[in-house]
């Protein structure tokens, strides 16, 4: 063999006559990405991801099949050259049908691996299950209690009936093992964060700073820390024993210090932190109960201020007497339930659309319902008076108009249907608005304003949870925790964080696939959703005793027989996945018919799903030129070209001895079938 | 005095019913010689029927197997003559096929006396080099779409030193609406064999193949004929060695017109081309050295070695010499197959050969689904390979396409990219994916529901297929919309920002009218509509009415139109 | 039946004997699959893949009257979609189907070759041109007349 010189972007490079620019590339570590090119095979020269231009005559060529000639000039990473590769990537993408991420960890706003908590729990092992929840949740107690369920909503379940009870998975798991579980951490840098307030946003975030190795301080103004946990969600439905368990854990991680009774302003001073420490997060959240703006106001109370007076006196208080609670949201329906325990008066709930439209979610209103409130809706509150001992509450009937900027229909007053009600307590509880600290910028809703990808202020100023995005729920203030504390790390780092690109294909939300569009690892249980047992009746409307039990084990893995295991089983070591990140490429850059060629999961070891091929044809050579077989071949032409065995059969049951096409093919398209947990939890290892 | 009777019994005339006019004959007229004939390209006048005389031929067109129009025939009344269009006379240049229609296909006999192997003889007494060398010299060019120079080809199979080499004629002719090579083959089957035969003695082939489509019954048939004339006559005998000539039928791939796909094809294998290098020259057939040409291709051979290269050459231009047989079809009024000096302009084409009315084409699309559209403006460009490249179109392998003003562009370019990605062997992810989403763009665009976004994409991806696809199938699948857009983008600006069609072609952006100021209530529209439409008032139920235009075909007054949909206007034509 | 054996002995014969076998039982089953594979010692989804990528082989029985309609370029022009629809209507048959009788199959092919008759179909090998719907109709009534006759 001849030595030759070729120069690929730029660097000379020493070459043997014969062979191709891919191998040159390689052998010089210059990347080339490619997915159809296997060295064990003949070339198939398919994909087209691995072109290069010819520096000089401009012509086109995939590096895997073309060979270096004497003085040839390759670009291989021009602006030009990657358009084309992510242009090959985009039209791959637009024809591979499947769910890279399984629709349920991308529901959840923190991202938890819902699908492999899912399936340690069948499978009983609930540690394995609380590992792979707390890398993103550092509160599973209680989000397992208190959480809408963001994932229930877009589990694929809901095709053929009811969603798997995810949530309680993370309940039981909790309960189970909390306290016996340390995660790993990496040791302290000696870097330390200032966190204002210890609500599930600035606790979240000392949680994932501290993994990484960052302390912090965090400072409370209030007595106890836990922030809307302890002071706005009812003991009924978190009780306070938990809580307190739940919050014990991150004093005990070490380089976490809870500073309760510092406010802001008074004892503690935001120019001081921000000189102080590397970085000041600020998590103060969303207290401020918005006005009803109707006259006589302030005889109300406001929603949050009624909570957190009950859980700072324990949840003992003076009854109530008959309740009118103005709202429809979550906190309304917390007043509600918490006033039905302290009276045994009538409680009301007004709201001015009607049922279906309030923002509370279904469950509370249902369980409300059970405890014996009263619910009026199209009902507007329009003065308050006090008479005697007893309020009057002045209200108009309200009748739905036209939709507004929200898409839900307006209420509009009826004409002449003013009528009065009296009460000896109303709660305004239509909504909270955030405090800023004086000097923080504040957008528009009255919220702090930050950059989006780093969640950062101004300066070393950061700012998550509530405070940032309005009322929201726990996991989403967790969600932003997570996001804070990258954003601050990689200020520490190099300040110039941005988030990783990651795709997502997806075979589409349930509500717009049919049940056999989809497919199945194994056939899912036929059986129905396990629901939450409850205590009795009575005990609920008397006491603050948690509502909802936490499932047994037995339960847990009936459920989790439900799962229909939407994620890919290539997830983790897809090499489209990982080129089209790379690049940039976009599964919705082209859209167009995905034909669907089904699958087969009749060998028990192997799933060929046919929609994920990319017609590469590794598998084909894979099997006649190693492993000497001829199982699978082309079929068809053009865009209906698939890959396929002899008549669509299953492979022969020995298949599984050999794997050699699985274990070659760069997406899901022939793959094991059984799913393991290892992969991702090494995976969620490596991130940190 | 009739010495005896032609009948041209290519597809095109058996297909207008000349076996029936012969049968006719025959029944007649038992005592006549019937000869059946080629093609002389005038498929619009078929079946024809040429009476040798002593004084001459005589031609009959449309003829009918009907007893009294064949009795006049015979008595050579002056009805139903066949004169060709005076100025295609003009323009026309009979060298390939000059033979064609002339003689019959399937006599040996009769090809050898109007000259038929002597070019083989006279190639016999050459060294084999100065045969290639002869060819270099006429500067023949592939006439297959690409234009590669076929003598350098040749030199290249001739330079290789294995024993077995191998000659393919590639004789799919995918391309819908060409029929050049079928008309050689059916008419003149034993000048391509000739030629092949030439070319083996001149690079030292010992096989030869005809790859044909399999829809070319008759053309298959005369070859086989012709080829076991040859080897009845040894003239085969090349070197010493009987060389054996194989026609192989394909199975019905566009893509197998693609070199490397041709070969796995003759392997018996899937249709999909290769990366070249290595190119068939040095890796083809069996991994044997194999050089392709096209059946014109090798039609040329003979009359190269007979005229000698330099004389050849003087036909046509410098760098594209020769003539070019082109299969006319579209809005003309003589269609069919004409041959050409290289050079002559397109205009004098398909308005001086084909007959169209002055004015009234908009663009021709030339090179088939592989080629691309060139507008009125550019109609006095001579036919060559280096000026239709400039265009964006290219020669391919001679389908040219006249497009009236009346036909919508968008739709057109839709029509051969719906072809092209059908074709598409699925190999590489730019043609297979890339093509499919083109299509579905345009798809959009003729359905009304594209978005200036969508012109956008095609304007985008078109490059990109062309740049990243392997073979020439990908390779030029976009030029027909990239040559639209390049020339006609009001068209499908029209399309996507005003809804309309211009030419009201596209069935989504039309309505079906009645106008009921003509309409006499014959009640032909509604009895033949097949969907039931149309009320007793005559008026369209345009919701569910399919666009089918039976209704327009079968008004006695033409008082039914495709008119704009939501306006009034009437503005094809 | 084609000499399976005698062809099946050079791997290149393979779509001859594809074409053999189609002349014969009018399309390529399951088993003329297994049947051929058997004879070249070639995997059956080597057979398959080959029987799949070309148009001419069809892997469902046709028709007795194997109607192609023509949409080649000069066809496609002056109106073949129309001739396609008003087929499918009438036959109430789809591209590639084959009515329930076995009577039709239809099919769109690339070109004919007989352009200057557009448009045009084939109905067993044996083409129509000029056609309008009326014609059409007329003709695949009266091959349906000639079948019931029998």
């Amino acid at each position: 063999m001849s030595q030759i010189k070729v120069t690929i972007d730029g660097q000379t490079l020493n070459a043997e006559e014969g062979q191709t620019i891919l191998q040159v590339a390689r052998e010089n570590q210059i990347h080339i990405p490619s997915l159809c090119f296997d060295n064990r095979v003949s070339q198939n020269t398919s994909c087209f991801v691995c072109i290069v231009q010819d520096a000089e005559s401009g012509q086109w060529m995939p590096s895997c099949s073309s060979q270096v000639q004497d003085g040839m000039k390759i670009n291989s990473s021009t602006p030009e050259v990657e358009d084309m590769r992510k242009t090959a990537l985009d039209l791959i993408l637009s024809e591979h049908s499947g769910d890279c991420e399984a629709p349920c960890t991308l529901a959840c706003p923190a991202h938890a691996k819902v699908e492999e908590y899912v399936r340690a729990g069948r499978e009983g092992n609930h540690f394995e299950a609380l590992k792979i929840i707390k890398e993103r949740i550092p509160f599973p107690m209680s989000i397992g209690r208190v959480c809408p369920r963001f994932c229930e909503q877009d589990c694929r379940r809901n095709v053929k009936d009811q969603p798997v009870a995810i949530n309680d998975f993370k309940r039981l798991a909790a309960d189970l093992y909390y306290d016996e579980y340390l995660e790993d951490m990496e040791d302290l840098t000696g870097e330390k964060a200032a966190i204002i307030g210890a609500g599930p946003a600035g606790l979240g975030a000392a949680y994932f700073l501290r993994r990484a190795g960052i302390a912090s301080d965090v400072y409370e103004k209030r007595a106890e820390p836990g922030g809307m946990l302890r002071y706005g969600i009812p003991e009924y439905r978190l009780p306070k024993d938990i809580l307190e368990k739940e919050l014990a854990h991150f004093e005990k991680m070490g380089g976490i210090t809870i500073n309760c009774n510092q406010e802001l302003g008074q004892d503690i001073e935001l120019e001081e932190l921000k000189n102080n420490y590397d970085a000041v997060i600020m998590a103060v959240g969303c207290w401020q109960p918005s006005s009803m703006r109707t006259e006589g106001e302030e005889l109300a109370w406001g929603g949050i201020d009624y909570l957190e007076k009950l859980a700072s006196q324990n949840f003992e208080m003076e009854d109530p007497g008959e309740t009118i609670v103005v709202g429809g949201g979550n906190t309304a329906m917390d007043c509600v339930r918490s006033s039905l325990r302290l009276t045994e008066e009538q409680v009301h709930c007004y709201y001015r659309r009607t049922a279906k439209q309030m923002p509370a979610e279904e469950y509370e209103y249902q369980e409300a319902l059970e405890e014996g409130a009263n619910f009026e809706f199209l009902t507007q509150p329009i003065s308050l008076r006090k008479e005697g001992d007893k309020l009057v509450l002045k209200c108009i009937r309200m009748e739905l108009g036209e939709p507004d900027a929200s898409g839900r229909r307006r209420p509009i007053p009826v004409d002449d249907s003013e009528f009065e009600v009296k009460a000896d307590t109303v709660i305004a509880a239509i909504g909270q608005k955030t405090i800023a600290p004086e000097g923080v910028p504040t957008n528009d809703w009255g919220d702090v304003e930050v950059k989006e990808d780093n969640c950062r202020v101004e300066d070393n100023l950061f700012a998550a949870g509530d405070c940032v995005s309005g009322p929201a729920t726990i996991v989403e203030a967790v969600a932003g925790a997570r996001r804070v504390a990258n954003g601050v790390q990689a200020y520490l780092k190099d300040d110039t964080y941005k988030p990783p690109y990651l795709i997502n294909v997806s075979r589409g939300h349930w509500q717009s696939v049919s049940e056999d569009e989809l497919v199945y690892l194994q056939e899912p249980d036929e059986s129905e959703r396990v629901e939450q047992r409850h205590i009795d009746l009575d005990k609920r409307k008397q006491t603050f005793e948690e509502v909802s039990l936490t499932f047994t084990k037995d339960e847990v893995e009936l459920e989790g027989k439900r799962c229909f295991e939407c994620s890919c089983t290539a997830r983790e070591d897809c090499q489209l996945k990982e080129h089209s990140e790379e690049l940039g490429a976009d599964p919705e850059a082209f859209s167009g018919e995905k034909i669907d060629h089904g699958y087969n999961v009749e060998h028990p070891e192997i799933v060929m799903d046919r929609g994920k091929c990319i017609k590469c044809g590794i598998c084909i050579k894979i099997c006649n030129e190693v492993v000497n077989e001829y199982l699978l071949g082309f079929k068809n032409r053009g865009y209906n070209t698939k890959i396929d065995t002899a008549f669509g059969q299953p492979l022969p049951v020995d298949c599984e001895e050999c794997g050699e096409c699985l274990e070659a093919c760069p997406v899901g398209a022939l793959d094991w079938k059984v799913k393991k947990n290892e992969e991702i939890l090494k995976k969620l290892a490596e991130e940190k | 005095m009739i010495n005896r009777i032609k009948i041209g019994m290519a597809s095109c005339g058996v297909a207008a019913g000349a076996r029936e006019v012969k049968d006719k004959i025959a029944e007649v007229a038992p005592e006549e010689k019937i000869v059946e004939v080629g093609c002389i390209g005038h498929c619009y006048a078929e079946p024809i029927v040429e009476i040798e005389t002593d004084e001459g031929s005589i031609f009959y067109q449309d003829v009918e197997p009907d007893e009294e129009f064949i009795n006049r025939m015979l008595e050579l009344e002056d009805f139903s003559r066949f004169t060709p269009n005076p100025e295609r006379e003009k323009w026309e240049k009979k060298f390939v096929t000059e033979l064609s229609g002339k003689i019959d296909p399937v006599s040996l006999e009769e090809y050898r006396s109007r000259g038929g192997y002597q070019g083989l003889e006279k190639a016999l007494e050459m060294e084999p080099g100065e045969v290639v060398e002869e060819v270099k010299t006429s500067y023949l060019r592939g006439r297959g779409g690409g234009g590669f120079p076929a003598g350098m080809k040749w030199s290249f199979l001739a330079a290789k030193e294995e024993e077995d080499k191998v000659i393919i004629c590639n004789a799919d002719e995918g391309d819908p609406g060409a029929f050049m090579d079928r008309t050689v083959m059916e008419s003149i089957p034993h000048q391509m064999l000739e030629g092949m035969l030439i070319a083996a003695y001149a690079t030292g082939a010992n096989r030869l193949f005809i790859y044909c489509r399999a829809e070319y019954p008759l053309a298959v048939r005369n070859l086989n004929t012709a080829i076991s004339q040859i080897e009845e006559a040894g003239l085969n005998k090349i070197g010493g060695e009987d060389i054996k000539i194989t026609v192989k039928e394909g199975a019905g791939a566009f893509v197998c017109g693609e070199e490397t796909a041709l070969i796995h094809s003759l392997e018996g294998k899937r249709g999909t081309p290769r990366y070249r290098p290595p190119y068939p020259t040095d890796k083809g057939y069996k991994g044997r050295p194999s050089m392709i040409n096209n059946v014109e291709t090798f039609a040329n051979v003979p009359l190269i070695i007979r005229l000698g290269g330099e004389e050849y050459a003087e036909i046509g231009t410098e760098n594209s010499t020769g003539t070019k047989l082109f299969a006319l079809a579209g809005d003309l009024e003589y269609s069919g197959l004409v041959e050409v000096p290289m050079g002559i302009s397109i205009g004098d084409v398909i308005y001086g050969i084909g007959g169209a009315e002055e004015g009234s084409i908009k663009a021709v699309q030339i090179g088939g689904p592989s080629g691309g559209c060139i507008p009125e403006e550019y109609f006095d460009t001579p036919i060559d390979y280096d000026s239709l490249n400039e265009l964006g179109a290219i020669m391919g392998s001679g389908g040219l396409i006249a497009i009236s003003k009346g036909r919508c562009m968008v739709e057109t370019a839709r029509y051969f990219l719906d072809f092209t990605a059908k074709e598409s062997c699925g190999k590489c992810t730019f043609c297979r994916i890339g093509t499919k989403r083109m299509l579905e763009t345009l798809e959009r665009v003729t359905g009304g529901e594209g978005t200036a976004e969508d012109v956008e994409l095609l304007s985008e991806l078109g490059p990109k297929i062309i740049k990243g696809s392997l073979c020439g199938l990908g390779q030029t699948a976009p030029n027909p919309v990239l040559t639209t857009l390049k020339y006609f983008k009001n068209e499908y600006l029209e399309h996507v920002e005003e809804k309309h069609c211009p030419a009201l072609e596209c069935d989504n952006l039309v309505e079906i009218e009645i106008d009921q100021e003509t309409c006499i209530e014959c009640g032909q529209c509604i009895k033949n509509c097949p969907v039931n439409v149309i009320s007793d008032d005559f008026v369209i139920d345009n919701q569910d009415c399919t666009r089918c235009n039976s209704c327009i075909e079968v008004c006695p007054v033409d008082a039914i139109a495709r008119v704009r949909k939501g306006g009034k206007v009437n503005v094809a034509n | 039946m084609p000499d399976l054996a005698a062809l099946g002995q050079e791997k290149s014969n393979l779509i001859k004997a594809l074409q053999e076998q189609q002349k014969e039982e009018g399309y390529i089953s399951d088993q003329a699959i297994k049947d051929i594979s058997r004879e070249f010692d070639m995997a059956p989804v080597e057979v398959e893949g080959v029987v799949s990528f070309y148009t001419q082989f069809k892997r469902i029985k046709p028709g007795k009257y194997k109607i192609q309609v023509c949409d080649g370029t000069a066809c496609h022009i002056i109106g073949s979609k129309l001739v396609l629809n008003w087929a499918k209507d009438h036959l109430g048959i789809a591209e590639g189907e084959t009515d329930e009788e076995g009577l039709f199959s239809l099919d769109a092919v690339a070109c004919l070759g007989c352009c200057s008759l557009a448009p045009v179909i084939s109905i067993n090998g044996k083409v129509y041109g000029d056609l309008t719907r009326k014609k059409l109709l007329k003709i695949l009534e009266d091959y349906r007349a000639r079948e019931e006759e029998v």
